[in-house]
């Protein structure tokens, strides 16, 4: 179940890599300097999981229900509700959990924008390459806590303390501000104007549907921006 | 594919060399750092929630344990201390039993004070375990499960400014050098817990939200 960044990186990527540092960036990217803007996302009007048509034509519908190859559940299915699903049984790693040396975001990319059933394509693919930095900056530790010691020297709490002013008011003395599960999917694939909203919500709402016409009007427009780059780079997209 | 590959490989290479470094607060789309941005984000709202803004939630299963860590109020420059706000409770939400709509055990994390310099961490409803409290900076232990808060790197990696770039331009401009929170801090809550705490029958799910005490800021 687990997508290992290192159990199956492309030999081809590795060799590649040196090869495109020597290779003229014009040559790559000629008549694609052009920014092309981002459509605004389209109105989110219907609840079902089919996107709204936009003027590039995208229909993200094929990405939102494709299987993600390890997990036994489609794009949809890891997103919806958003929440880190964990399957004790199987090897650790996300989108089996999520360890704090995953690839998060370029396996998230990977399996909103490839065909990643498509031979040669995988949930890796970018993080094969990769597009964002392969690695934390400080390595993490084996042991609980796992994470890296701090930067620099901040000055640290003393820890001769003993009787702290803990509240005690219950949780309905307090006002919701922030929520997480997925990595990227509140920040990426949720519209400004939504994010409240969203941030207010509960695992319930989004199994309800309540957010798939934002996903998906999101999706489209990302993928109305960037699905030509990855086409031209001979990737094969889910979107129709 | 010979003359792909490259090619997907520069698109890395694009905006690289460009050195431009954004500071925390500009207009920041990561994991979940500054997000809401009318809530968090400084660049959004004159009187953003650090202290309430989750930067990351981690959770999974090795070694008969679930290991959770909850990252917030980062990314942060290495000169500043953690952020310990007493107004704020940490909710880790997790469901056993497949059904990732139901809570079985809902955790709460709480910071607060003794003296000037002097932070403690308590956690409500750990499964099999109940309160667990102490210094922040500590490994505390009860009952098979531990927790630590403290000041840490903070570990999330990724090109900010490529990610932006690309989503303003519709071009594809990451760089795999680019690590817009190196060399950053974050305040983390991490918990480790005996799976045999939780009463696991389908698969577990975890996620977390925050809340601030009298309203938000």
């Amino acid at each position: 179940m687990t997508i290992s960044n290192n159990a199956r990186r492309h030999p081809l990527a590795t060799a590649c890599a040196a090869i495109a540092l020597s290779v003229s960036l014009t040559a790559c990217f000629g008549g694609d300097d052009e920014p092309t803007p981002t459509p605004t996302p389209p109105p989110a009007a219907t609840p079902a999981p089919t996107p709204a048509p936009t003027t590039a034509g995208y229909d993200v519908a094929q990405c939102l229900g494709q299987s993600v190859p390890g997990t036994g559940k489609s794009v949809a299915g890891l997103v919806v509700p958003d929440v880190l699903g964990i399957a004790p049984s199987a090897p650790a790693g996300f989108p089996n959990g999520r360890l704090l040396a995953d690839p998060v975001i370029d396996v998230t990319l990977a399996i909103v924008f490839l065909d990643v059933n498509a031979p040669g394509q995988s949930p890796l693919t970018f993080a094969n390459i990769p597009l964002n930095p392969p690695a934390n900056d400080k390595p993490f530790r084996d042991t609980f806590p796992y994470l890296a010691l701090p930067h620099g020297n901040p000055p640290l709490s003393a820890t001769t303390g003993t009787a702290f002013n803990f509240r005690v008011d219950p949780a309905s003395a307090y006002a919701r501000v922030d929520r997480m599960g997925m990595p990227a999917v509140s920040t990426a694939l949720i519209p400004s104007d939504r994010k409240i909203a969203y941030n207010d919500a509960d695992p319930v709402d989004d199994a309800e549907g309540v957010f798939v016409p934002d996903l998906a009007g999101q999706l489209t427009a990302l993928t109305d921006g960037i699905g030509d780059d990855l086409l031209s780079l001979g990737l094969n997209i889910c979107a129709d | 594919m010979k003359k792909i590959l490259p090619a997907v490989l520069a698109v890395g290479l694009v905006a690289g060399g460009v050195g431009a470094l954004m500071l925390p607060g500009e207009s920041a789309q990561t994991a979940d750092h500054l997000d809401p941005p009318s809530r968090t984000n400084p660049n959004d709202t004159a009187t953003p929630d650090r202290a309430a803004d989750i930067a990351d939630i981690y959770a999974w299963a090795a070694d008969d344990n679930l290991n959770i860590i909850m990252t917030f109020a980062g990314p942060a420059p290495a000169d500043q201390p953690a952020t310990y706000d007493r107004d704020v409770l940490y909710r880790l939400v997790l469901s056993t039993d497949g059904d990732a709509t139901s809570s079985e055990h809902i955790i709460d994390v709480r910071f607060g004070q003794d003296g000037a310099n002097e932070y403690g961490v308590q956690a409500r409803n750990i499964p099999m375990v109940g309160i667990l409290e102490g210094p922040v900076e500590t490994n505390l232990t009860r009952n098979g499960a531990v927790m630590r808060a403290g000041l840490f790197d903070d570990p999330f990696f990724f090109d900010l400014q490529g990610f932006r770039e690309t989503v303003d331009t519709g071009t594809i401009q990451f760089d795999s050098n680019r690590d817009f929170f190196a060399g950053s801090n974050a305040t983390a809550i991490a918990m480790q817990i005996p799976l045999s705490n939780l009463n696991v029958t389908g698969e577990i799910s975890v996620w977390a939200n925050t809340r601030r005490f009298g309203g938000q800021l």
